[in-house]
């Protein structure tokens, strides 16, 4: 994973070796198309889905998802970790209700969610907030608590107000972790997407692999799944070049942390 | 004109109180040049700090004249923020408190003072030791501060570049004439930089020293030698009584 992007030339290769050797399996093992389709028929699909835009329908209702709920719930999870470095008395008051709502998988909070929000966009995102939320509000938290207490005493005897250190010196220094918990986060968020589409749902990539498996389109299901793969790889990818152009200091690690 | 009388700081540890300061009386006239000298464990920093306002007093207070006093801190370490340039680490203190471009005349004249002008745009972590307790230095200065506060800001360089930034020092403060207190253990630089310099032992100023020599001082002087000899002999004495009453002075 370190060199995929970094040294370019090897993970084209590694891709070539799977689909080879998916390629030889199924031709070897004359495995049924409805257990695993070979590569190519898996590509036929893909082009067939590409043409008549459904994949890219699909596609775009899942994307617009996830940004919605990863918008919020980054906004929601920064409010939250700051109100709680400011006010120790509400984090003593909202943190254990918090953490008890951390230990729930948010997949388990899908009926809850259907019956308060419907089966529409609402209850789609607030399953992907949920999901999020924890690992961008933990990894602020915890670079809140990083911040090194030398830095805030420059702060200090620079004459700033407590909100300005919180601003300028705990904020910035935080930062690296934050980003952690944004990568995690977007890993998490596209798991609880697709497992929320796979539930009361007419469009998204979810949907797209829920509905060929009723229809026994095998070559389908696998199209999603490489779709989603590959999505996920991607938006991790630009996120990372944002956050290098943006914040050159953070030093983001490749690979590992997106799937913990 | 800062003053402080009988102030007194007192830490508590789990079961007893460590009293860090005592009965501290300190006078420093506008532009004076101070410096407190002492082994580590002193007080001295716990003075600096409660001149800062870093911490508050436990007893006796700390009167500053009229006016919104500007202070600058020196720490012991550089402490310059990682994600800032250094032009934007030295303006930490005016950013939002007036105009953009007169911060920039103002880091760009700093920068020029301490020889830090090619490195306005580096990180801090391109600079060298050095270079950056010159930083750290620029910091304090940019704010044209009335009380220059300096905690061994050059405890951590190499012998020569700690006596050329010494001497910066001094021109530094010859030209703006802020107050300065510098703590530092190292009692050559004591002799070399201060009019005034108070010996420390377990939080309480032993001795004062005054010292006329002037500038440029020359640590093999025979003044300067004798009387870092005279602050030597005043901390030994101090050293001997400390044997004779062990620990209950610092209770």
């Amino acid at each position: 994973m370190k060199r995929l992007f970094a040294a370019g030339p090897i993970w084209p290769l590694v891709a070539v070796f799977i689909v080879a050797i998916w390629a030889a399996g199924v031709s070897l093992t004359g495995v049924s198309r409805a257990l695993l389709p070979s590569p190519v028929l898996v590509a036929d699909a893909m082009r067939e889905l590409i043409d008549d835009g459904v994949l890219a329908k699909h596609v775009r209702v899942s994307v617009v998802r996830l940004v919605w709920g990863f918008a919020l719930s980054t906004a929601l999870a920064l409010i939250v970790a700051f109100a709680f470095a400011r006010v120790a008395l509400l984090r003593r008051i909202v943190e254990p209700p918090l953490e008890f709502l951390r230990q729930i998988p948010p997949l388990a909070m899908i009926p809850l969610l259907i019956l308060w929000l419907g089966i529409g966009e609402a209850q789609k995102i607030g399953i992907i907030t949920l999901a999020c939320f924890f690992p961008i509000f933990l990894g602020t938290t915890g670079g809140i608590a990083q911040c090194d207490p030398k830095l805030i005493e420059v702060g200090r005897v620079s004459g700033l107000s407590e909100t300005e250190i919180l601003r300028r010196i705990v904020l910035p220094s935080a930062l690296p972790s934050v980003v952690i918990g944004l990568r995690i986060a977007l890993g998490q968020g596209w798991r609880a997407l697709v497992g929320a589409e796979l539930v009361a749902s007419s469009a998204g990539l979810g949907y797209m692999i829920e509905d060929a498996q009723n229809l026994a389109r095998t070559d389908i299901v696998v199209v999603g799944v490489i779709v989603i793969g590959t999505l996920g790889l991607a938006t991790d990818w630009l996120f990372r070049r944002a956050i290098a152009a943006a914040w050159p200091w953070v030093r983001v690690e490749h690979g590992a942390e997106t799937h913990a | 004109m800062l003053e402080c009388r009988g102030v007194s700081k007192t830490y508590r540890l789990k079961d007893r109180a460590v009293a860090a300061l005592r009965e501290f009386d300190l006078a420093l006239p506008p532009g004076s040049f101070t410096v407190l000298v002492g082994p580590s464990g002193c007080g001295k920093t716990t003075a600096l700090r409660l001149l800062a306002g870093l911490e508050t007093p436990t007893g006796g207070t700390i009167a500053r004249s009229a006016g919104d006093t500007r202070v600058g801190y020196v720490f012991q370490e550089p402490r310059l923020m990682p994600w800032l340039s250094v032009a934007r680490n030295v303006g930490f203190a005016l950013e939002g408190r007036m105009a953009k471009p007169e911060i920039a005349k103002r880091v760009a004249d700093i920068l020029d003072v301490i020889g830090l002008h090619d490195f306005a745009q580096a990180r801090p972590d391109q600079l060298s030791g050095g270079m950056a307790s010159r930083a750290g230095l620029a910091r304090a200065l940019v704010t044209k501060p009335e009380l220059l506060l300096l905690d061994e800001p050059f405890a951590a360089l190499d012998a020569m570049t700690r006596r050329r930034l010494q001497s910066e020092l001094v021109t530094l403060w010859q030209c703006f004439r802020p107050t300065i207190v510098f703590v530092t253990h190292d009692i050559e630089e004591a002799v070399l930089l201060g009019d005034e310099i108070f010996l420390m032992e377990n939080g309480l100023i032993a001795e004062r020293f005054a010292n006329p020599i002037l500038r440029p001082r020359d640590p093999t002087d025979p003044e300067i030698v004798r009387l870092r000899r005279a602050i030597i002999a005043g901390f030994e004495a101090g050293e001997a009584r400390k044997t004779r009453t062990p620990k209950e002075s610092t209770q």
